[in-house]
């Protein structure tokens, strides 16, 4: 099941990631890699595994149902005689650090500790003081100024000035930068100019003082503030080379970053490890251990936790994993559930799925208990509508469970007008009705199959299953539109308006509901959270009704860790870097 | 696959008797002699019963239809289901022998499209020699120089492109092997051939006078049955394999349909590895027997049918 | 001789140009192109960056382009890591050598032996043995013992490391990190010498068992020569020297990487790199190296016929 993306404002000061085939493969029900789990930005495909999709809004379940590990002395001779270092498995650091214009998610993870942004957020996604120790907005939502801390360095020791901030949103701006940061969809008043070559500057960002830096927008926009918020690239460093219109030069600066962050880069070994050591030039406390190394690590991570070659890895909740990593006895693990959830994309523009009973039947008619249940023993559960059971907006009043009933499937069927034909295979005006769907392969997608097609050949449908071998050929073939169903899951949701993005950006084509569009505007007008609710309730009705995905599960994971290590928690939208720097080692004999 | 050239050759018994005669002893020659080969009767003994057991087998079994069954998931063997059940509560059983239908098919299939392939256009190169050869051995060296994995993953993107169904994607697999086998094999035949080309039995043939085709069948080709033999048996084999490795990238087989390569590669994990042998190795030591077995029987085969061997 | 090779390099130019267009074309053709993958952008965003990259234009065009760079040495950055493709290569590609040469070695070596062996003792029990764990060897899928061999030697019993190709974290030089790399490599070798044994022992057995049936052993015997040296000198030597036109064909496996013991064995190796970025569609790296193995493939061709030519001096090439 893969992510099918948008991304909240909140997160988009993080880098999304490109897809990797393995981060693909390795989502099926043992052990994801621990690599996602080092996942620090939120945004990035790290989402579809575990780490950076922790609750989002709410690590809530957190400390409950957590298990310490019951007898510390089973600890592997390499992990015990780490003293300073704790080691973390990421799937595949590539050696481009430079925040803005890496291409790979893993890469984030990387320079999510070397940067520190402007604005950070904290796990309820509200904006709190990065580098920035406060800002204000304009009236109009137009301008924004920010007020840097006091003496703040770079890690090779130069100070960091507004200067720093104004080069960092000039080069996003550039004609040539080919990063997806969203600074250049904001708008900043010249930044059209500037990109056309025909300012020298952006007329709208403006350096009060070095301390101090305001920027003007052409119209406001919600998600600026943690857009502009971003990580700041020295000038002396990375603008030295910078020509208007060329920003090829950074590529040669990519593995030796210069950075903000709680650790400074030590060393790349390409295919095998990213070693930091605290960076002393971090306005923040000094991180708590010393060293911390991402180790390159893909597929099955048990071996490396049950050999203490890294520290901490996250699986799915499948009851044996559990019971596997109780019986390693070293590790605490800790239950959470990812703020995500797990739908099938239904082609809107094939003409039998644009009959709302038809996709009702689909629903009624494939067994999604068996599915994401009790073949994944536990480590999920069904999904009626599109938010996390953790979101404040989960609600399941009158929500149709869409139980699996194969007689109602059928009526439903029969009512559309598809009448059971030659071979047992549904027809209507002498068309068969045939599902071709798409999965990307994993274990999990094999249940899927195996289930929807017995499922579905009871139900008169046709179904044709199709395995990709990697995740950009899938995707490809979903923007073609030769697919009926296709899995999908969607990143770390923070908003419960997150979670509706793609039935309003156009994401899920042939979807159009005026009703629909009416509540999602109405749901982000207001703050309060009690109206809120009610309107999203509304929609959740309202969609769970209409179908236009149809969803099928929530995720339910554990991550397990070295019980030497104190202080660890994982951030909804930083994943471990946020409480990094506050990982101690307490001693064991 | 590095076997190659020279290992065998010399004049055999093609030479100017009787050919009626030469031919019925050489055969009932040769089956006297592969009978004495233990071995290679059993491999063959296993082969048989492999190809018996897995087209028959399923006919027999209760559970053939493949039927999901949630309270089954992942039991041990029992006297109900000999072989345990599998993630989805199938009878393991079944679909070992149902995998090993296609598994079979895919590796025999294979085998036959390149050993057709591969040694017709490495007889064409090697005995006419000239434009064809030219040819021919550079359209090989063409498609040698391309990696076959990422040939393969590029060639499964294609054809899903080009809306090729699912269930056809099997024979499309055996294509795919074949057509990325042929032209090593096509440069063994082809030195095979060559380097029997100047042998004295084929020079006489020549001094003989003897037309092109009766060289070819009656003087070349049995000369080449032994190194074709060999090809042939262990292109089975490594077909086997090879589904079993398309299966790994999922690249091979779609399921539900089992295939001994995707049975293995689903319970290819830490945990199935520890707790529930029945769901790999039946799969995992049915490619075990089957491929040991017909090697050893192509081993058998080869000296039994090797011309040169006499007595 | 001469004639023979100037035409057979022109040749190779020609199969070399012939296949980077194929090979170039084929990547085109694969469905989804660098930019597709990355879903969080906006459509007017990606046509943005593909005109930035060059990938809107027409494929003739863009293999030119490629060509006219190439020719000149210039293969381009790797669009996902941002690195020149030769810089990437040198980092990963002397790491899946390490493998291949360990491996091919131990694979010839131990073909080698055991084949002579074994032909010397045909159908002895020795022979039957051999031969049965050999053809056992060659029937395991490669990703499933990886992963057997993980479990019991590292996980169980904590003889070998699981992974990768150092201690994560060590600081080892000289004699240490030699020893460090050995203990990591040592399942992979084992591995892929397992993998490989099968047929090349097959193949020295039968050449042996052929010689030793010629009439030149017979009088070496006749001479009163030790068995031993009638083994090993003549026989070998004879038998050995069909063998070196295989030499040509192991060439680009020696640098080709592994794309499933490297990715097993968490191995920083050129195959795994390979894997990723065809996941990715990063042109610049996939078209590097593939004409990279194509060029050592065309080479190692040209080189086993002439060895080969040389090995049979009756075959006219």
């Amino acid at each position: 099941m893969k992510k099918r993306t948008t991304v909240s404002a909140s997160i988009s000061i993080l880098l999304a990631g490109t897809l990797l085939l393995s981060a693909c493969s390795d989502n099926s029900g043992n052990g994801n890699s621990a690599a996602n789990s080092g996942g620090a930005t939120g945004s990035t495909n790290t989402a579809v595994n575990a780490g950076a999709d922790n609750a989002g809004g709410a690590s809530t379940d957190g400390a409950a149902g957590a298990i310490q590990a019951a007898d510390l002395s089973k600890l592997p001779a390499a992990a015990k005689q780490r003293t300073d270092t704790i080691i973390v498995g990421l799937t595949d650091p590539s050696g481009a650090f430079t925040p803005y214009f890496q291409q790979s998610g893993y890469d984030g993870n990387v320079s999510s500790l070397l940067y520190t942004p402007l604005v950070l957020v904290n796990d309820k996604a509200e904006p709190i003081p990065g580098l920035a120790e406060k800002w204000e907005a304009s009236e109009d939502g137009r301008t924004y100024t920010f007020h840097l801390r006091q003496g703040l360095k770079f890690s090779d020791g130069s100070p960091l000035t507004a200067e720093d901030v104004a080069f960092t949103w000039t080069i996003l701006n550039d004609k040539s930068y080919d990063g997806d940061s969203q600074v250049n969809t904001l708008g900043i008043k010249g930044s059209d100019a500037y990109k056309e070559g025909k300012a020298a500057s952006i007329e709208g960002i403006k350096i009060a003082d070095p301390q101090t830096i305001s920027v003007t927008l052409e119209k406001a926009n919600a998600a600026a503030l943690t857009t502009l918020g971003g990580d700041v690239l020295s000038k002396a460093y990375y603008g030295k080379d910078y020509k208007q219109g060329d920003t090829g030069y950074m590529k040669s600066l990519s593995t030796t970053p210069v950075g903000t962050g709680p650790y400074k880069l030590v060393k790349f070994t390409p295919g095998q490890e990213v070693r930091f050591a605290a960076n002393e030039n971090y306005y923040g406390d000094k991180p708590k251990t010393p060293n911390f190394i991402y180790k390159t690590s893909e597929g099955d991570t048990w071996q490396y936790l049950e050999t203490g070659e890294v520290d901490y890895a996250s699986f799915s909740a499948t009851q044996e994993n559990i019971d596997k990593l109780k019986s390693l006895g070293f590790v605490n693990i800790v239950p959470y559930t990812p703020s995500t959830y797990g739908y099938l994309q239904v082609n809107l523009e094939h003409e039998a799925l644009k009959d709302k009973k038809v996709r009702q039947a689909l629903t009624y008619g494939l067994d999604r208990q068996s599915i994401y249940v009790d073949a994944a023993q536990g480590a999920g559960s069904i999904a009626n509508i599109p938010s996390s059971p953790i979101s404040w907006a989960y609600t399941e009043e009158g929500i149709n469970p869409y139980k699996y009933d194969l007689d109602k499937a059928k009526s439903l069927l029969d009512e559309a007008g598809w009448k059971e034909g030659a071979g047992g295979i549904r027809e209507k005006d002498g068309k068969k009705l045939t599902i071709h769907y798409l999965g990307s392969k994993s274990k999990n997608t094999d249940i899927f199959i195996a289930v929807a097609k017995e499922n579905y050949q009871a139900l008169g449908v046709e179904f044709q299953p199709e395995i990709f071998a990697d995740f950009n050929s899938l995707v490809s073939k979903v923007e073609g539109g030769d697919y009926d169903l296709v899995s999908f899951s969607t990143p770390m949701l923070t908003d419960p308006s997150d979670g509706l993005m793609q039935f309003v950006d156009g994401e899920v084509k042939g979807y159009s509901n005026p009703k629909f569009i009416e509540l999602y505007k109405k749901g982000l007008e207001t703050t309060d959270i009690e109206q809120r609710k009610a309107i999203y309730k509304e929609i959740y009705q309202l969609l769970n009704d209409e179908l236009p995905v149809i969803f099928t599960s929530y995720k339910k994971s554990v991550y397990a860790y070295n019980a030497r290590i104190e202080n660890l928690a994982v951030s909804p939208f930083y994943g471990l870097a946020a409480s990094l720097p506050q990982w101690s080692l307490k001693d064991v004999q | 696959m590095s076997l190659a050239k020279g290992e065998l050759a010399g004049p055999g018994k093609a030479g100017a008797k009787a050919k009626a005669a030469a031919k019925s002893s050489l055969w009932s020659d040769s089956l006297r002699r592969l009978l004495k080969n233990k071995l290679a009767v059993f491999g063959f003994a296993v082969v048989v019963f492999m190809f018996a057991v897995c087209f028959l087998g399923p006919m027999f079994s209760p559970y053939a239809d493949n039927k999901i069954n949630m309270a089954l998931m992942n039991k041990a063997p029992s006297a109900k289901h000999w072989l345990g059940n599998d993630a989805l509560g199938r009878d393991v059983l079944t679909r070992v022998l149902q995998a090993g239908r296609i598994s079979l098919t895919v590796g025999l299939a294979s085998m036959v499209l390149s050993v057709l392939l591969g040694g017709l256009l490495g007889i064409i190169a090697g005995y006419y020699r000239g434009v064809a050869d030219q040819i021919i051995m550079r359209v090989a060296d063409l498609l040698l120089t391309i990696p076959s994995l990422p040939l393969l993953f590029i060639a499964g993107a294609l054809l899903s492109e080009w809306k090729v169904p699912p269930d056809y994607r099997m024979y499309i697999v055996m294509i795919m092997l074949a057509i990325v086998g042929w032209p090593g094999l096509a440069r063994m035949v082809r030195g095979q051939i060559l380097s029997l080309r100047e042998r004295e039995f084929m020079q006489a043939t020549t001094v003989l006078g003897l037309r092109s085709r009766r060289k070819l069948f009656n003087h070349l080709f049995p000369n080449l049955v032994p190194l074709l033999i060999v090809i042939a048996t262990l292109n089975i084999g490594g077909a086997i394999l090879s589904e079993s490795v398309l299966s790994f990238f999922g690249l091979g087989v779609t399921p539900p349909t089992p295939t001994w390569g995707n049975m293995i590669d689903a319970a290819n994990n830490m945990i199935d590895f520890e707790k529930r042998p029945w769901l790999w190795i039946p799969p995992g030591l049915s490619i075990f027997v089957t491929v040991v077995a017909i090697n050893i029987f192509g081993d058998g085969l080869r000296d039994v049918l090797d011309p040169k061997k006499g007595r | 001789m001469s004639t023979y090779l100037i035409r057979r390099l022109s040749y190779m130019i020609l199969i070399l140009l012939a296949a980077s267009f194929l090979i170039f074309s084929l990547y085109a053709l694969t469905p989804g192109d660098f930019i597709s993958g990355n879903i969080k952008l906006t459509p007017e965003r990606k046509a943005e960056l593909r005109e930035i990259y060059g990938l809107s234009k027409p494929l003739m065009e863009r293999y030119l382009t490629w060509m006219g760079n190439a020719l000149h040495g210039d293969f381009g950055y790797s669009l996902a890591q941002q690195k020149p493709v030769l810089t990437i290569f040198n980092e990963y590609i002397w790491n899946s050598f390490l493998l291949a040469v360990v491996s091919t070695f131990l694979t010839w070596f131990i073909a080698v032996v055991i084949g002579v062996i074994a032909a010397y003792k045909q159908y002895s029990w020795f022979d039957t043995i051999v031969m049965l764990v050999i053809f056992g060897a060659m029937s395991i899928p490669s990703f499933f013992i990886g992963l057997f061999l993980i479990k019991i030697f590292a996980v169980d019993f904590h003889w070998l490391p699981p992974g990768g190709m150092t201690t994560t974290g060590s600081n080892a030089t000289g004699w240490a990190y030699a020893l460090e790399v050995i203990r990591h490599m040592t399942l992979p070798v084992a591995v892929m010498t397992l993998l490989g044994l099968g047929s090349l022992t097959r193949y020295f057995r039968s050449n042996m068992i052929d010689v030793l049936k010629q009439d030149y052993i017979r009088t070496a015997r006749a001479k009163g020569l030790t068995e031993r040296k009638v083994l090993f000198t003549h026989a070998l030597r004879n038998a050995l020297l069909p063998a070196i036109t295989l030499v040509g064909f192991e060439l680009p496996a020696l640098f080709g990487g592994s794309l499933i013991i490297e990715s097993i064995f968490n191995w920083p190796g050129i195959g795994q790199l390979y894997m990723k970025s065809f996941g990715l569609r990063d042109y610049p790296l996939l078209m590097g190296f593939t004409m990279f193995l194509a060029v050592l493939t065309v080479i190692g061709t040209l080189l086993s016929d002439i060895l080969y030519r040389v090995a049979d001096p009756r075959v006219k090439l």
